[in-house]
């Protein structure tokens, strides 16, 4: 028992290390694109994301109770999924530059989470349901998908503005060059700056397209929004189960159906061209604060029937 | 006046038709919802006012904020909804994502190329034809004033998902308003040996025993009572009139004539004897009261409070303790004076408190008793079908992006030019990627190796 409780101890704190040191080089890599540093962090992201999965394998090894039913577990599922869905991402679009914030966010979570680790508890009455066992993966793994959407809308965000700097410079410069002509188009300047040894420009210009990154954000919301979806129906049949009713309006259900609906916009206004992009990503990130206060804002700071920490 | 309502008729389509009014609907939808999150919802206008400053309790409660998911403007905007749904769906939807195969000015539209394919014209077409069928594009020919066009569909059923999400949203809804004309729910509360006659179902239910398990667990925090169950034995009795023993647990609830009841919560009922100068008051002890019930005391302006059941009293500070199994039961009771609360008293079952003028209550045994909640949803099944249909929708818009291909074969030099423009229902950032691979594919497996000036860069961003 006691060697299992080590092993379980263990993969956490291989998890935690990874996350933190792969972290790191990732955040330098994201500015210097030293080759090295993402031949380090990216397989430190993997393997600290199997050492999460392993030890919420062998805690219930361990204690017989399926382990996300806590705010410790789950969020230690959270950490993991994000990591998991980032890794998917950054094999399938070359996108691993980011990892360093998703891991850095994760491992601050999965950090929190533990502070939450009260040991081995069995499950009040209304959890010993399967479909805790079914909702609550697929709900925190639509936050991950959202996380992943909420990191790339800030590089999104990073590189809009940057860009538009290098734009507004390039105004000035040709303003003065041509006595007061106008410069609206951005993308060229940042390119014309780039070749102009700007070192921003430069910098700007080893990230993907705003298009690009656009694209990437629309895809990962695209597996949130679902998996919320999925992750609201499956509570509401669990619900209907315990409580008698698959809709309470208690306050986690309803936060997550806030959630729900910000991102039901996002997808709406980007069908349309004039919103697609800036806006959407500022959704994106608009959408994330919810989701955290949905996540932990509610059961910190309002009672419910969801809220089962003690 | 025919006009002036066809104008109004216009302005109605326009606004409802437009996404961002849409968007603008699903905003409001979304702070209404979050102040349901924020404001306590159901709670007495004393509540209100003691956690708000008197203004906002005062609009907290004229607004209906609180109970907002009833209120005329949780219903009002979802009815908007339906209504801006339904009308962007027949007006834009439709339109937009089912269009007619047309011709277009391929070099007009973002993402296009030309590729130059050596042979005739109607080898050629062939071939490009042959070609994008063979990875999946479903082909059709169409011809415009004596000009042939070529038209590629991927995914083209999936144009649908919108209208099928769509779809799922309106059914939920005429799930939930189902609800509200056919269906009903309560809450009951029954005593250990008592029976209940449900109003709406004439159902009848006795409660022979309930159990709840505590389970005491030494966390780093200190110890734990965890609950681990609670099970009410009850034998009921439905339209056929037969009773039947049943057990209902959390998460597993009955269903009697179609009707579910649940264990919802449970507490403890207490019987006190009532003696007034030493004389037991039988009409008054024979009460088992409920934890919150109370009455009053005869001839005296008292009313007495049965506040709470406390299962253990801490021996050594003589206050209530943590644990929640029976060890050492009192009762909290208080006397109230003109609603007022005059004194609060911890009383140890089996002791007498006295309230004066010659009245004595004492709290002789406690029984369990068990909370149900019941209810009659016939709206469940469209709920049910609406959420698959709408996460069928969500997937079917996601994943399967409709994209269709113009294509123009026309003769030139020795060969062909090859003009390709795609468009998508997402924009055409989303394809950039898919298209440039595709149209070096199509260049390749057309190409006997050779110069070939006039293959442009796919213009993707
Ligand atoms: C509340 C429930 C609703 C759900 C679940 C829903 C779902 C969806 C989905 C999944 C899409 C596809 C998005 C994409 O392909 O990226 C979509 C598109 C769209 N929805 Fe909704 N929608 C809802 C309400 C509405 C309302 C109220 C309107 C009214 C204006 C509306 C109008 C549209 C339009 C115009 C499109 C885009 C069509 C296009 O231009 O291609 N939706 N909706």
């Amino acid at each position: 028992m006691n060697g299992h409780l080590q092993a379980d101890e263990l993969l956490m704190i291989v998890a935690i290390a990874s996350y933190v040191v792969g972290g790191l080089a990732l955040l330098v890599y994201f500015f210097s694109r030293e080759t090295w540093l993402r031949n380090l962090g990216a397989p430190l992201a993997i393997v600290g994301c199997v050492a999460q999965f392993a030890q919420l394998i062998v805690r219930y090894e361990i204690t017989g109770i399926w382990p996300l039913l806590n705010l410790y577990g789950s969020l230690s599922l959270f950490a993991a999924m994000s990591v998991a869905i980032f890794i998917g991402f950054a094999i399938r679009y070359k996108l691993w530059f980011a990892g360093g914030f998703v891991l850095a966010i994760a491992a601050i979570f999965l950090a929190y989470g533990v502070t939450w680790n009260e040991g081995t508890m069995p499950p009040v009455p209304s959890l010993q349901s399967y479909w805790a066992k079914i909702h609550v993966p697929i709900v925190v793994s639509s936050y991950a998908a959202f996380l992943v959407a909420f990191v790339f809308s800030c590089v999104y965000l990073i590189k809009y503005y940057a860009e538009q700097r290098i734009a507004n410079a390039t105004v000035v410069a040709s303003a003065a060059l041509e006595g007061g002509g106008t410069v609206t188009v951005a993308t060229p300047a940042l390119s014309a700056a780039a070749a102009g040894g700007n070192p921003l420009a430069q910098w700007l210009e080893t990230l993907p397209s705003l298009a690009q990154l656009d694209v990437i954000v629309y895809r990962a919301v695209a597996i949130g929004l679902p998996l919320i979806s999925l992750g609201i129906i499956t509570g509401a049949a669990w619900a209907k189960e315990a409580w008698g009713a698959y809709w309470q309006w208690d306050p986690k259900e309803t936060a997550a159906l806030c959630t729900w609906i910000i991102y039901l916009a996002y997808m709406h206004l980007h069908t349309r061209n004039a919103w697609r992009g800036l806006r959407t990503n500022w959704i994106s990130v608009g959408g994330f604060v919810l989701v955290i206060f949905t996540y932990l804002g509610v059961n910190i700071w309002i009672s419910g029937l969801h809220s089962y920490k003690m | 006046m025919a006009t002036k309502v066809s104008a109004l008729y216009d302005d109605f389509i326009r606004t409802f038709g437009n996404v961002l009014f849409a968007v603008l609907l699903f905003v409001v939808w979304g702070i209404l919802t979050l102040i349901g999150v924020i404001v306590d919802q159901g709670k007495s206008a004393t509540t209100y006012f003691d956690s708000y400053p008197a203004a906002i309790a005062r609009a907290i409660i004229r607004l209906g904020f609180d109970n907002i998911y009833h209120s005329p403007w949780y219903v009002g905007i979802i009815g908007l909804i339906l209504v801006s749904l339904t009308v962007c769906t027949f007006k834009r939807v439709i339109p937009a994502r089912l269009p007619p195969l047309r011709p277009v000015k391929i070099d007009k539209i973002p993402l296009n190329a030309s590729i130059y394919v050596r042979g005739s014209e109607a080898s050629v077409r062939d071939r490009v034809e042959s070609f994008f069928r063979s990875r999946g594009w479903s082909v059709r020919k169409r011809e415009f004033g004596g000009e042939e066009w070529t038209f590629a569909d991927k995914h083209n059923w999936a144009r649908r998902g919108v209208l099928i999400a769509h779809l799922g949203f309106v059914i939920i809804a005429a799930g939930t308003t189902v609800y509200w004309a056919h269906g009903f729910s309560g809450e009951t509360a029954i005593v250990t040996g008592q029976a209940v006659r449900i109003p709406e179902t004439n159902a009848i239910l006795k409660l022979d025993s309930f159990r709840y398990k505590i389970t005491p667990i030494l966390t780093k925090s200190g110890m734990v009572y965890q609950p681990t169950d609670y099970v009410s034995n009850v034998t009921v009795t439905g339209r056929d009139g037969i009773p039947k023993q049943m057990l209902v647990r959390v998460n597993h609830p009955i269903d009697i004539d179609g009707t579910l009841y649940y264990q919802a919560s449970y507490g403890f009922a207490t019987r006190m004897r009532v003696t007034h100068d030493g004389v037991n008051v039988a009409s008054l002890s024979d009460r088992v009261l409920e934890e919150g019930e109370a009455f009053d005391i005869p001839g005296t302006r008292n009313t007495l409070v049965y506040d709470r059941f406390v299962p253990t009293v801490d021996k050594q500070s003589g206050m209530p303790a943590a644990d929640p199994r029976v060890n050492d039961p009192a009762v909290i009771l208080s006397v109230q004076q003109n609603g007022e609360t005059a004194g609060t008293a911890l009383v140890p079952l089996h002791t007498w408190i006295d309230l004066g003028n010659g009245w004595r209550v004492t709290p002789e045994r406690y029984l369990l008793y068990s909370g149900f909640q019941y209810r009659y949803d016939p709206g469940i099944p469209l709920v049910g079908i609406g959420s698959l249909v709408l996460l069928s929708g969500l997937i079917i818009s996601f994943y399967f992006l409709p994209a269709r291909l113009y294509v123009r074969v026309d003769p030139s030099e020795a060969g062909c030019t090859v003009g390709v423009a795609a468009m998508t229902v997402k924009g055409y950032d989303i394809f950039a990627g898919q298209f440039q691979a595709l149209l070096q594919d199509l260049q390749s497996s057309m190409e006997p190796p050779g110069p070939n000036p006039h293959l442009r860069k796919a213009e993707a961003y």
